[in-house]
């Protein structure tokens, strides 16, 4: 019985020894998808925050069965129990219901609260014409990326709907993507920015966050949409200072102007390729 | 009325050889019909033939097979007036007597039947298993090598659909047709012929699936999103119509269990004294029939684009491809639950034997499989967090996603509460439940960062949902059929495996099986999406590591199989009549089960997890084989 009693104080120990050791090593941990943007920041934190609740009570779950599969049998229960408790008790049951769902709605309580701050979008659009220049940082600048088998192409639609194969952002500067595709369903995922939207044909997927790290960042293709789907990457995405950016969107807008008059008018959605059956 | 059965037997006897014939005529017949009549794909390959032409090719091959085998011999003969079979005829159907033969041919028997299901579940988990040990290969490199992005692609796309196929079945085929009608003390299915159908269903479905590889294989994986199948060649008709095989199988065979457990059971067994298995195959069964038809309707209308070109999913004909989305996923995450669930049940029901004590907490358990169920209808478009549907929908998914977790937390509940306190015995089998418990409590966590909004905009679509789903449906699925396998194959054929040697085989597949998968995880959160053949540089280090374990995974698990068939086809060794010393009605009949089960239906006494007091669970009449040592 002493034995019994000094294992579950040793296994008590271990659980909150390593709970708290886990959790403390999640906080200085770099937590994806970085902090590159605010949408990032905020999923980062997230992960972060469903992480520390979730290793507690993963250890404990642990611990639990740890304890009766090993602790039992080296030091056997004696108490003699009475054959109500061996098949069930209300009190208990009642409470692990009520802990796990206090624990699920707090979680949901705060999705929906982040979602409804941080309003990141991946959702089809409401307006259809394309938004004015930004006067400030904190309106956003349209970008719009339209994905085909198998590469994407962007285009700044206040700087004229020029159209480039390389995406430039200017740092701190809200972005508001406009993800659309014009053949089968891909997914557009910049991974660093923590943005992913489907790019769905005819529809205008939006997702806003406002990039706040200048760097080369790799985006790539996250929805399978045939063959190259896998090398749907490109490496040279960019986020850059705004002098850096008026610099680059001068120079592609020079480099389009012959082809400017052969290319569709900007929309929010283009007539997917007419050939359903590909050829 | 001596001449008529005869000659119905003999067909019946060589009814796998008439299938074959009739498959390859059925499909001749079709595939004429389609190409002539029908004609014009608007498939750039017509080289093979055209979409009409393969889909009612395939179709009237599933249908001759069976025909061959004898499932219209009964309705076609009832339909001109014949009598109904005598008694003689049906225990013939029931294979009484037969021998091995009746293993290879249509039997109404659920003991044939459920055998049956096992050996083809291992098949396919085999062949499936072989695409996966391709795909790690490929993958130790970040760019192609030994596959090209076609070949891949087809391989994931089988790999994964038939994965699904054989998790969709693995253990209510196997466990759920042979223990079903003995734990609720019947002597057969409500419909024993549809029974029949249900298995044998699966044999075309596998193979039309297999036959992808010689019609070009498939781009889109085991979801199929359109418009990208309207645009794949031949081999997308060979998913279409597996799939829809599939499907009418899971309905067809929930239909058929709703039907056994809630009009069939012993006297003396309110449906709050069903062993917690067969709740599990209850709840089970209310998925499939319900889940089913929305994905055959979603195949169906695939099919009519690809041949009429209906467009159903196509936006430049007016079609939405959400709407493959929404049907499919309607399907698809009560499908992931007619997987797991099982497992719950099979799980509870063994604790206890191992524990020696008595379920703790049965109604709640019970109560929690049942929660599990009902949600799982409102939570589909979890998978769609991303898509562009509008974003005022997403907290709702978001919220009765999180709320799964109350129910299935409760199976958590259920089996510390039965472990409390005792003292565990720790047989092969036991240590599978143990692993289950590891592998999904890994799942269902994981499954938490994937249904958070925020979180799921980074997790979503890479191999951290991967890594998920493996660990829900290999983990916790896959590795309580191992165990099942392990308890239940001394009833089912009367032999044994070498538990010790399972010991060290249980060792390997649960670290190697760790080791890939939370490579896979960390794979995913560095941002690695799923299905691709080239990947960043920075990730080859963990997908080597992944892909290693993989290989010694793939190994783990032929021993198992290599194990199964040493031991038990060609070794024989003989088992113990109750090996584990279980109290359920199904180890208190004789082995082999005899063909009708019981000589008198028993009265159900109670459930039977009384390791306490050791009162049996039921009255088996005059003659308890129990008690007389059989
Ligand atoms: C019970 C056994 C479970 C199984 C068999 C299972 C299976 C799956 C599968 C197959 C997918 C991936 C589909 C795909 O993208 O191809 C998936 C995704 C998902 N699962 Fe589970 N799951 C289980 C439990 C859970 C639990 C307990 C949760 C939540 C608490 C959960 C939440 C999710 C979510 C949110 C996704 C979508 C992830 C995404 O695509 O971003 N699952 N699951
Ligand atoms: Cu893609
Ligand atoms: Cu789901």
């Amino acid at each position: 019985m002493r034995n019994r009693a000094t294992a579950i104080r040793i296994v008590l120990i271990v659980w909150i020894v390593a709970s708290i050791a886990g959790d403390v090593a999640l906080a200085f941990g770099p937590i994806p998808p970085g902090q590159a943007s605010d949408l990032a920041s905020s999923e980062s934190l997230t992960i972060l925050l469903l992480a520390e609740i979730a290793w507690p009570v993963f250890a404990g779950v642990l611990a639990a069965l740890f304890f009766t599969l090993v602790v039992n049998r080296l030091a056997p229960p004696t108490a003699v129990v009475s054959p109500e408790a061996l098949r069930g008790n209300t009190r208990v049951q009642t409470a692990w219901i009520a802990a796990t769902l206090v624990i699920v709605l707090s979680l949901a309580v705060y999705g929906t609260v982040a979602l409804a701050i941080d309003q990141p979008g991946a959702g089809i659009s409401t307006v259809s014409a394309a938004l004015p220049m930004p006067t400030s940082t904190d309106q956003p600048l349209e970008v719009q990326v339209i994905a085909q088998q198998w590469w994407f192409t962007y285009r700044y639609p206040t700087y004229g709907g020029i159209e480039t194969s390389q995406l430039v952002l200017p740092v701190n500067q809200k972005i508001q993507f406009h993800i659309t595709s014009l053949d089968v369903t891909h997914s557009f995922w910049f991974y660093a920015l923590g943005v992913k939207g489907d790019a769905v044909p005819l529809n205008d997927n939006v997702v806003t966050a406002t990039p706040t790290q200048t760097g080369t960042y790799r985006v790539q293709c996250s929805e399978l949409c045939g063959l190259w789907h896998g090398n749907m990457s490109d490496n040279t995405a960019m986020v850059v200072s705004p002098s850096d950016f008026a610099t680059w969107i001068q120079q592609q807008t020079t480099l389009d102007a012959p082809i400017m008059k052969f290319l569709v008018p900007y929309s929010h959605t283009y007539e997917p390729s007419p050939t359903i059956y590909g050829t | 009325m001596s001449t008529r059965p005869t000659l119905a037997r003999r067909l019946n006897e060589w009814g796998l050889l008439l299938g074959v014939i009739g498959a390859v005529i059925g499909f001749i017949i079709g595939f004429a019909i389609g190409t002539i009549a029908i004609g014009n794909s608007f498939n750039t390959d017509h080289s093979l033939g055209s979409d009409p032409g393969i889909l009612l090719g395939y179709a009237l091959s599933a249908l001759g097979f069976l025909a061959g085998l004898g499932f219209l011999n009964y309705p076609i003969g009832r339909l001109l007036g014949a009598k109904r079979p005598s008694e003689e005829d049906n225990a013939y159907m029931h294979g009484e007597a037969g021998g091995l033969r009746r293993y290879f041919r249509m039997t109404t028997d659920h003991k044939v039947i459920g055998l049956q299901y096992l050996v083809m579940i291992l098949a396919f988990l085999f062949i499936g298993g072989l695409g996966a040990m391709f795909i790690r290969t490929e993958l130790l490199t970040p760019s192609p090598t030994i596959a090209n992005a076609q070949s891949y692609l087809t391989l994931v796309g089988l790999h994964s659909t038939l994965m699904i196929f054989m998790a969709s079945a693995a253990i209510i085929g196997p466990f759920g047709n042979y223990f079903v009608p003995i734990m609720i003390g019947t002597r057969n299915m409500a419909f024993p012929r549809l029974e029949a159908l249900t298995f044998w269903l699966l044999p075309p479905a596998g193979l039309i699936l297999l036959s992808t590889v010689f019609l070009g294989g498939f781009t889109t994986g085991w979801t199929g999103y359109a418009p990208l199948a309207d645009q794949n060649v031949l081999g997308m008709d060979a998913y279409l119509m597996g799939f829809a095989l599939i499907g009418l199988s899971i309905g067809l065979s929930g239909l058929n269990m709703i039907a056994t457990i809630l009009t069939k059971r012993a006297p003396g067994m309110p449906l709050s004294r069903m062993p917690i298995f067969v709740w599990s195959v209850l709840v089970t069964s209310f998925l499939g029939a319900l889940a089913s038809p929305a994905l055959i309707a979603a195949v169906l209308m695939e099919m009519f684009s690809r041949t009429y070109q209906t467009t159903f999913f196509v936006p430049a004909g007016g079609g939405s491809p959400y709407l493959w989305e929404n049907l499919f996923w309607f399907f698809g995450h009560p499908e992931v639950y007619i997987f797991v669930i099982p497992a719950f049940g099979l799980i509870m029901e063994m604790l206890p034997v191992f524990t020696r004590k008595p379920l703790w907490g049965y109604r709640v358990g019970v109560g929690g499989m049942v929660g599990v169920g009902v949600l799982s209808f409102v939570v589909w478009q979890h998978h769609l967090f991303v898509s562009g549907l509008a974003p005022s929908l997403r907290p709702f998914y978001m919220f009765s996603t999180e709320m799964i977790s109350v129910p299935t937390g409760i199976i958590y509940l259920v089996s510390l509460g039965t472990l409390w306190r005792a003292r565990t015995r720790f047989s092969t089998p036991m240590l599978f439940i143990f692993a289950f418990f590891f592998n999904f409590l890994i799942g269902g966590f994981t499954g938490v960062f994937l249904s958070d909004v925020p979180s799921d905009f980074s997790l979503h679509a890479s191999y951290f949902v991967q890594a998920h789903f493996h660990y829900t449906i290999m983990g916790a699925e896959v590795f309580a059929l191992m165990g099942a396998i392990v308890y239940y194959l001394p009833k089912m054929t009367g032999r044994t495996m070498d538990i010790k040697l399972l010991r060290y085989q249980f060792w390997a597949v649960f670290l190697t099986f760790n080791g890939t998968f939370l490579s896979l995880i960390a794979v995913g959160i560095l941002g690695m999406p799923r299905r691709v053949i080239s990947y960043a540089a920075y990730l080859q280090p963990l997908n080597d590591s992944a892909s290693i374990f993989a290989l010694a995974l793939g190994l783990s698990m032929a021993l198992f199989l290599g194990i199964l068939i040493w031991e038990v086809v060609i070794k024989q060794r003989v088992a113990a009549a109750n090996p584990w010393e279980s109290l359920g009605v199904e180890w208190q009949v004789p082995t082999p089960v005899p063909t009708f089960n019981f000589d008198r239906v028993p009265v159900s006494w109670s459930l039977p997890y009384d390791y306490d007091t050791g009162k049996p669970a039921a009255d088996f009449g005059p003659v308890a084989p129990a008690l007389t040592g059989a």
